[in-house]
């Protein structure tokens, strides 16, 4: 078998791990740093299919953005100490993927980054036949644009800069000595072989659950953080795990800023109460509107997309020149648009899950709570407590997924290169590592009573109703976390029949370990904040509180820390 | 099932498209140098593979009615 040896081993290619990479190889040139990835990295993950944008302070005070995202976003809930040091860091990092991408990131003329706002509105063009807009002044950030072929030249900039890239592996479980993390298993994607990385210290970049649901976001199964929860790692504000996108059954393609325009089937708008006042991204009290309605019979709802008033800023970054120059973006998202809406007979419209749960706890340092294990990116977005009571990017602060990544991977990687360097490599158990493999290969001869694929359908059917993973009451919670109970008991009547099933095996493990934490959670919140919302529990309870989770035996165990609000700038009320 | 179509007279076996793929629905045939679309019932029609060939081989044909998504089961 091949066994590979780095100081650093980051596992995931895409923006976080690649930036964790680069970051720790630049603080320290002696270090050994690998970059392990299921797929290719540069081409991996979701950081080079979305829209493109990424969240920048421009010249905004950080205490603003702390103050408004504390304020509007995270209900309280964040650590605003690590929040402050995000919106801080957040200038650097477009910063530096601007250098790492060789200039991806989108400019002016006179060489500055070329930003836009949220619900900027058209107000005419420039000499050069570009758009102008007049900005909301009242959101302390502004977005940035950068080409969607950029993660390629970021992979290369890492190689230059002299870290390794295997490709092809994925990571199913991290190794430990006498508690620290000593290394990771995993096995070819192609040829099923095994393979042994040992490390002083791993970097977990593999983005967070999104249940295989949505297109885009179809990567996000969720194996590092089952890995993570496997080694003893706490995890917390898994209970937010749940984002929805508004889509259309014709296409499955995102639509953004429905909420300003959904009517039901009367020719109601339903949802300007919701989003009257500071809007930053689509909320959880519109979802809650499209359900309620449903269940009154109001249904179907529909999008009337020319009263959408996002549409001009959408209009000017996606599939098109009028504002940025990105031609492989356009190609993307006029590829997408094209077969889409070209299949569209309906402006019916429905919330589709994305998930995003991310609830690997990592301290101020992004170490989890195992020795030596850090993470970056979407897998801890959650657990860092930085944004408070909302699911991950996109959550609702739109071009949060990348800059999040960005600085968490730039946080990562400086934090494992102090780690490597004052750490020696540990002991390898060949006890573990033959657990690993009976655990992963079981399904090579297994009995196969159940399709793989029906056990994936059944999970989507757990988590995708609003009822269960939005507007959440107690007995739709209990009942929701007795049937991934029951479907956790048929993971080993799956069957795989060579590697790609293997993985598929392995997702749908940890699918219904996070569909665990996630209900187990939302039972242990009796509030409704920020994204959270409890049918029986509509208000917000006296005091915020995380709610921690940490195996337990066979078992899990919650327990509640009180948000320190008392030392914090900002207050309720 | 979404189709993803190679044609193989203009494939120049440059590996792009099984590079791009981020779901692992297409393989890599070392032999004949050229990819084998593996697992076509995986395809979220993301396009990267379309995209990303230089020689316009690639064509990818979403069938959005047997897309695998909870339909009965929103509520």
């Amino acid at each position: 078998m091949p066994t590979h040896t780095a100081d650093i081993l980051i596992v995931g290619g895409s923006l976080a791990g690649l930036a964790a990479a680069i970051t720790a190889k630049e603080a320290n040139p002696e270090l050994t740093v690998t970059v392990v990835e299921k797929y290719t990295a540069g081409y991996a993950g979701k950081a080079n299919r979305g829209a493109g944008i990424i969240t920048m302070l421009g010249s905004s005070k950080p205490e603003d953005f702390v103050a408004y995202h504390t304020k509007y976003v995270g209900d309280y809930l964040n650590d605003q100490e690590g929040l402050l040091r995000y919106a801080q860091g957040m200038n650097d990092s477009i910063d530096a993927v601007d250098r790492w991408s060789g200039g991806k990131v989108c400019k002016n003329p006179d060489g500055s980054y070329r930003t836009l706002k949220w619900l900027a509105q058209i107000t005419g063009e420039d000499e050069h036949g570009k758009r102008t807009f007049s900005e909301p002044d009242h959101f302390p950030w502004t977005l940035v644009s950068v080409d969607l072929d950029y993660m390629v030249q970021v992979r290369s900039y890492a190689v230059k800069a002299g870290v390794q890239v295997v490709d092809r592996v994925g990571v199913v479980d991290v190794l430990t000595d006498d508690g620290r993390v000593s290394g990771a298993v995993g096995y070819h994607i192609d040829s099923g072989e095994q393979w042994i990385l040992r490390a002083k210290t791993v970097v977990l970049a593999t983005g967070s659950q999104n249940y295989r649901i949505m297109p885009m976001w179809s990567p996000g199964r969720g194996e590092g953080l089952a890995a993570a929860w496997r080694a003893g790692a706490r995890f917390t504000n898994c209970e937010f795990g749940s984002f929805y996108n508004w889509t259309s059954l014709d296409n499955f393609e995102s639509s953004m800023g429905v909420e300003f325009a959904l009517f039901n089937d009367k020719g109601e708008n339903v949802c300007l109460a919701h989003t009257a006042g500071e809007h930053p991204d689509m909320d959880q009290n519109s979802l809650a509107e499209w359900y309620k309605q449903v269940k009154a019979g109001n249904g179907p709802m529909h999008y009337r997309q020319n009263e959408n008033p996002l549409m001009p800023y959408l209009t000017s970054i996606l599939a098109s020149d009028s504002y940025y120059d990105r031609p492989f973006a356009d190609r993307f998202w006029g590829g997408l648009f094209f077969n889409a809406f070209t299949q569209q007979t309906s402006d019916e419209v429905v919330p589709g899950l994305i998930g995003e749960f991310s609830g690997l706890w990592v301290d101020q340092d992004w170490s989890t709570s195992v020795p030596g294990l850090l993470a970056a990116g979407d897998i801890c977005y959650g657990g860092s407590r930085v944004t408070g009571a909302v699911p991950p990017p996109p959550g609702r602060v739109r071009g949060s997924g990348l800059a999040f990544a960005l600085y968490s991977g730039r946080m990562a990687g400086a934090s494992a290169a102090n780690y490597a360097a004052g750490h020696t490599l540990g002991q390898l158990s060949q006890e573990q590592i033959d657990g690993v493999d009976r655990r992963f290969r079981a399904p090579l001869t297994a009995a196969g009573a159940v399709d793989g694929y029906a056990l994936l359908d059944e999970i989507h059917k757990v988590m995708q109703p609003l009822g269960n993973s939005l507007y959440r009451r107690q007995d739709r919670i209990e009942a929701a976390l007795a049937r991934v109970r029951e479907l956790k008991n048929q993971l080993p009547q799956v069957r795989a029949v060579d590697p790609h099933g293997l993985f598929a095996c392995n997702e749908y493990r940890s699918m219904l370990l996070c569909a665990e934490l996630f209900f187990n959670g939302s039972l242990a919140r009796k509030e409704s904040r920020g994204w959270f919302l409890r049918e029986d529990y509509p208000q917000h309870s006296a005091r915020p509180e995380w709610y921690v989770q940490v195996a337990d035996g066979d078992g899990i165990r919650v327990t509640a820390e009180t948000v320190p609000l008392d030392r914090y700038p900002n207050q309720p009320g | 099932m979404n189709k993803i179509i190679i044609n193989q007279e203009l494939c120049i076996g440059c590996k792009l498209c099984f590079k791009s793929c981020f779901i692992d629905v297409i393989k890599w045939d070392e032999k004949a140098r050229r990819p084998v679309v593996a697992y076509p019932q995986d395809c979220v029609q993301c396009l990267f593979c379309e995209l990303n060939c230089p020689k316009r081989a690639v064509k990818v044909v979403p069938d959005y009615a047997h897309y695998r998504f909870p339909r009965e089961n929103i509520l």
